[in-house]
């Protein structure tokens, strides 16, 4: 293992418990703050942002499967079925030369 | 502590299940399996860990993966602020531990019980917590060393399985309709920047911004920020 991969684990695992710690201490008066409503939005615009990056420039048959696998994710809202739904149609989509 | 953590198992499998899945992915992106043991006790948040994996793999970029991964984790602040009444009169280390090993899955549980039956605490938590982590390293670390001996799966797909997990992410944070424009501009931002060339690093951070700026533009005009 690189010392990469170990600055990725130490530093996300310091992050991590940090930020737990920071809401023992202070939790509770973060949530209280007119500036609460950044914790509620941005997981999931980071997220977004991650799968518009893995999508940008892709050819169509990753923009299908991401349809799919978005199908999938409505339906079932389980994170497991979406990515066999999303890795299936993906596959399905390479054997028919799409 | 026993009722936790008997109660958390149908749980618990859910989580193996996922996180063997992760272990498979970090495995094939070059995370050896000790690695992905050692990242799953000390981190111990699958979304986070399998952005900053991603991220990793897609960036090469150390820090940035770190803190992409980590701001997925900002939702604890809230899940550890409502445990104040859980963790009542437990010493620093104890709580610092309940803490770590304080999970989506356990917490929402322990709170569910609690709501049922006030004898339910910190007992149950870590109970519960105990078995979550425990489930997780050993199946990430499962996943890892089954995706070490196997073949390449990229030839079959599997990267795409990062972008599935991310789909299945958005989903279970979709709280509704005002989401929707932040939602949109963030992507509609971050596949701009991408086309313009610029490392796509960045264009998840121009992208979250983005969405930040939309959310904050609806919320004063709604009244609901000043």
């Amino acid at each position: 293992m690189s010392g990469a991969h170990w600055g990725v684990i130490g530093i996300l695992a310091l992050a991590a418990f940090s930020i737990r710690v920071l809401g023992l201490i202070a939790g509770g008066r973060i949530r209280a703050s007119r500036h609460a409503w950044v914790l509620d939005d941005l997981p999931g615009l980071i997220v977004v942002s991650l799968v518009a990056a893995s999508l940008a420039g892709q050819p169509l048959q990753t923009w299908v499967a991401a349809g799919a696998a978005l199908g999938a994710a409505v339906l079932t809202n389980h994170v497991i079925a979406t990515m066999v739904v999303g890795v299936v149609a993906f596959a399905g989509l390479a054997v028919v030369g799409l | 502590m026993k009722h936790g953590a008997i109660a958390i198992l149908p749980l618990a499998l859910g989580a193996a299940i996922y996180g063997f899945a992760f272990g498979l992915l970090a495995a094939q992106v070059g995370f050896p399996w000790w690695g992905v043991g050692l990242m799953s006790a000390t981190v111990h948040s699958g979304s986070s860990q399998i952005v900053a994996v991603e991220q990793f793999a897609s960036t090469q970029t150390v820090v940035g993966a770190a803190l992409a991964g980590a701001a997925l984790n900002l939702r604890y602040i809230g899940i550890v602020a409502s445990l104040s009444d859980v963790l009542a009169g437990l010493s620093l280390k104890t709580k610092l531990l309940a803490i770590h090993i304080t999970g989506d899955e356990n917490w929402a549980l322990t709170m569910a019980e609690r709501a049922k039956s006030p004898d339910v605490g910190a007992a149950f938590l870590m109970g519960s917590g105990l078995v979550m982590i425990t489930v997780w390293t050993a199946s990430t670390t499962a996943g890892a060393v089954v995706g070490a001996v196997i073949p390449d799966l990229e030839r079959f797909g599997i990267g795409f399985a990062f972008t599935a997990a991310f789909i299945a992410m958005a989903r279970g944070l979709w709280r509704g309709r005002p989401q929707l424009f932040p939602c949109v501009v963030a992507a509609a931002a971050t596949i701009a920047v991408v086309s313009l060339g610029l490392p796509k690093a960045y264009a998840i951070v121009a992208g979250t911004i983005s969405g930040l700026a939309m959310s904050l533009i609806l919320r004063r005009a709604s009244g609901a920020v000043a």
